[in-house]
């Protein structure tokens, strides 16, 4: 079954937001039977990224049910992880490389380092803390919101470029 | 350089490998490989929660053993579940029992109308 193949990610999605090994092996068994009732009900066209969202989905409210409330963290991320546009279909890669330059020059330094030593380099995250001497939860977010700025650097300028 | 620039922009669905996973999160990977499942993280965020979970889990835990239960529960679960379900469709069709009953009925009176009147 497709389902399964998944099955550890789930695992470890549940574990991250519950933080408890048996909370977490119970709610992978609920996501289970929602996505089996759920997909008969719905066309599900990318069942991986709708997988996802019906396992965050699930774990929140469990964490509404224990805490009665929801950390700020999460809500950000469920927003940020609905926007994945292609931004390489719109602008021809020759134009796109010189806005990357620009654009990475323009991220602050401890973003424009992870990303150049992770992306250029290709260092693991645990070489990156050593050299940089950051933690490797620190490694991750730079990276990680180094990336997004970038798109939206580039989507800003994209849409300069149109207006122009 | 070129190529490697633009990748920053991807945003990979691809899926990993299980094995590449429990690998990663017990540190038994190489930095090459660590990084290529680093840059999965990067592109997609369920993959990302799925290893910061999993770091979660007590070290030493054999999550292979995890997922196999969970999958095995799961089967069982199903198997149950349709059972239920055409027990319930016997209930909501009662005419299915009616119409076997009737038949047996029907094939008792015969034997017995043949038995007692052998000459027909």
């Amino acid at each position: 079954m497709l389902l399964q193949r998944y099955t550890l990610m789930l695992l470890g999605v549940c574990m991250k937001y519950l933080k408890n090994e048996e909370d977490a092996k119970d709610s992978v068994q609920q996501i289970f039977l929602k996505v089996i009732v759920e997909i008969e009900k719905y066309k599900v066209d990318y069942f991986k990224s709708w997988l996802y969202m019906v396992a965050k989905n699930h774990c929140l409210m469990r964490l509404r049910e224990m805490h009665g409330k929801i950390p700020a963290e999460l809500h950000d991320s469920i927003q940020a992880a609905a926007d994945e546009p292609t931004l390489q279909s719109k602008v021809a890669n020759e134009h796109l490389f010189g806005l990357m330059q620009e654009a990475l020059s323009e991220l602050n330094k401890e973003q424009q380092q992870c990303i150049t030593l992770f992306y250029l380099e290709k260092r693991s995250y645990q070489d990156i803390a050593q050299k940089t001497g950051f933690s490797l939860m620190q490694v991750k977010s730079y990276i990680q919101n180094g990336k997004r700025n970038l798109k939206t650097q580039l989507e800003d300028a994209y849409r300069k470029s149109l207006e122009g | 350089m070129n190529k490697d620039l633009l990748n920053i922009l991807s945003n990979s669905n691809k899926d990993i490998n299980n094995q590449k996973l429990m690998d990663y999160v017990s540190g038994r990977l190489s930095p090459e490989e660590a990084h290529e499942v680093e840059k999965l993280m990067a592109d997609n965020q369920f993959t990302n929660d799925a290893v910061e979970g999993l770091q979660n889990i007590k070290p030493g835990k054999d999550l292979e053993l995890l997922a196999d239960q969970l999958n095995r529960d799961l089967q069982k679960k199903l198997a149950e579940k349709k059972r239920r379900k055409e027990k319930r469709k016997l209930k909501e069709e009662p005419w299915i029992l009616f119409a076997v009953a009737l038949v047996l009925v029907l094939i008792v009176v015969a034997y017995l109308f043949l038995k007692k009147f052998p000459n027909l």
